[in-house]
């Protein structure tokens, strides 16, 4: 039985990709090549917005579907494919994450100058009191935003994403991690906290008016 | 800077939640009741909202092109372990099987051979025997059962064989 209460045979009615792994576990190498189709956007996709390396990610990505046909044989539908997808996705992530904070990187982006001139934060905020904030360009945002993305912690950011980019609801998202749903609220609450401390300066800068009481 | 927040810690996990959809009942008629009478609540839920409209500029990140193939090509090592590992599994229950036969024949053929053969007697039959064992010699010497029989007569020697 299911979370929900539900029998795997319901389960598997309601869900095709329940129905592909099963297939997978009876050795059909196609339906494997098939969910491999189906999921790989996804999950590519999720890995990047969580470690922020595109090669990494599809190795992670690649792992995760070598874990799925590797435990093809004990596969038991208890709940959507997806959610059991994404719950090997967590693990492996937040250990891949885990393992490189012992082993941290150093990475330099290329707009990162440090003494050699301003940083874009930097660079952003002298625009903004200049008034072309249109100048900016869509990249220099799109890396703002994924370092206010990377400054959050790991669970929080696995929630942000499975949350914007899966479009998950807090009972999927807290079942994926293990969590409570209770417990994901508030690591939502705080994570969007966190996101709106960070981009705080970028929100209204679309020539937008920023309503007057924030200002205040 | 962050403007502070107008809203506690459970107003604002109420807030998300309320923004996510995932707010109902009497918690999201109190929210939305503070949210049309308060302003400087609605500046900030509406900044919370703009926030998580700032991610919708992360490029949705493609995977390569090979993916799917270079995925397949790595189940070849993971199918070889696994029939690598169901030979010695079938290796191992062989053993076991045969370890097993061969215990079950050795006692079979114990069984069979205490079933055959009559067995010694034990040490209580010995014991209870002690007394016969140690006269054999004597009763060796009684040539027929009812000789014997006439021993065991309490007069038979009468008078004299108590005084001597």
């Amino acid at each position: 039985m299911s979370a929900t209460g539900e029998t795997s045979t319901q389960l598997a009615l309601r869900d095709p990709d329940i129905r592909l792994m099963l297939r997978v576990r009876d050795d059909d190498r196609a339906a494997f090549e098939e969910l491999v189709e189906l999921y790989q956007h996804r999950l590519v996709a999720v890995m990047n917005h969580l470690v922020g390396n595109a090669e990494e990610a599809e190795d992670l990505a690649q792992e995760v579907f070598l874990r799925v046909y590797r435990s093809r044989k004990k596969y038991r539908p208890r709940s959507k494919f997806s959610t059991w997808l994404f719950t090997i996705a967590n693990n492996l992530a937040l250990n891949a994450l885990r393992s490189r904070q012992r082993k941290p990187m150093v990475s330099l982006p290329a707009q990162d100058s440090g003494p050699l001139g301003p940083r874009p934060a930097e660079q952003l905020v002298r625009d903004r009191g200049s008034g072309p904030m249109r100048r900016l360009e869509r990249q220099e945002l799109t890396d703002l935003i994924r370092r206010a993305l990377e400054g959050l912690n790991e669970r929080q950011r696995m929630a942000v994403v499975l949350n914007k980019f899966e479009d998950m609801n807090y009972a999927e998202i807290a079942e994926v991690m293990g969590l409570t749903t209770k417990a994901i609220k508030s690591l939502l609450s705080r994570a969007r906290e966190n996101l709106r401390a960070a981009l705080s300066s970028y929100v209204y800068m679309d020539g937008e008016r920023v309503p007057e009481d924030s200002e205040e | 800077m962050t403007e502070p927040s107008h809203f506690n810690e459970q107003e604002r996990a109420d807030l998300v939640a309320y923004l996510d959809g995932e707010l109902t009942g009497e918690a999201a008629r109190a929210l939305e009741a503070k949210l049309s009478l308060d302003p400087a609540a609605r500046a900030e839920a509406d900044a919370l909202r703009r926030t998580w409209e700032l991610l919708d500029y992360l490029p949705r990140p493609q995977p390569s092109l090979r993916f799917t193939h270079r995925t397949l090509e790595r189940l070849s090592p993971v199918r070889a372990d696994e029939q690598q590992r169901q030979r010695l599994w079938r290796i191992r229950c062989l053993g076991l099987g045969w370890a097993a036969a061969l215990l079950l024949a050795g006692w079979t053929g114990y069984a069979v051979y205490n079933w055959i053969v009559p067995r010694e007697p034990g040490e209580r039959q010995l014991l209870q025997d002690l007394r016969i064992i140690e006269n054999k010699r004597l009763y060796d010497r009684i040539e027929d059962l009812d000789f014997w029989r006439a021993l065991d007569a309490p007069d038979l020697f009468g008078e004299d064989a108590s005084n001597s």
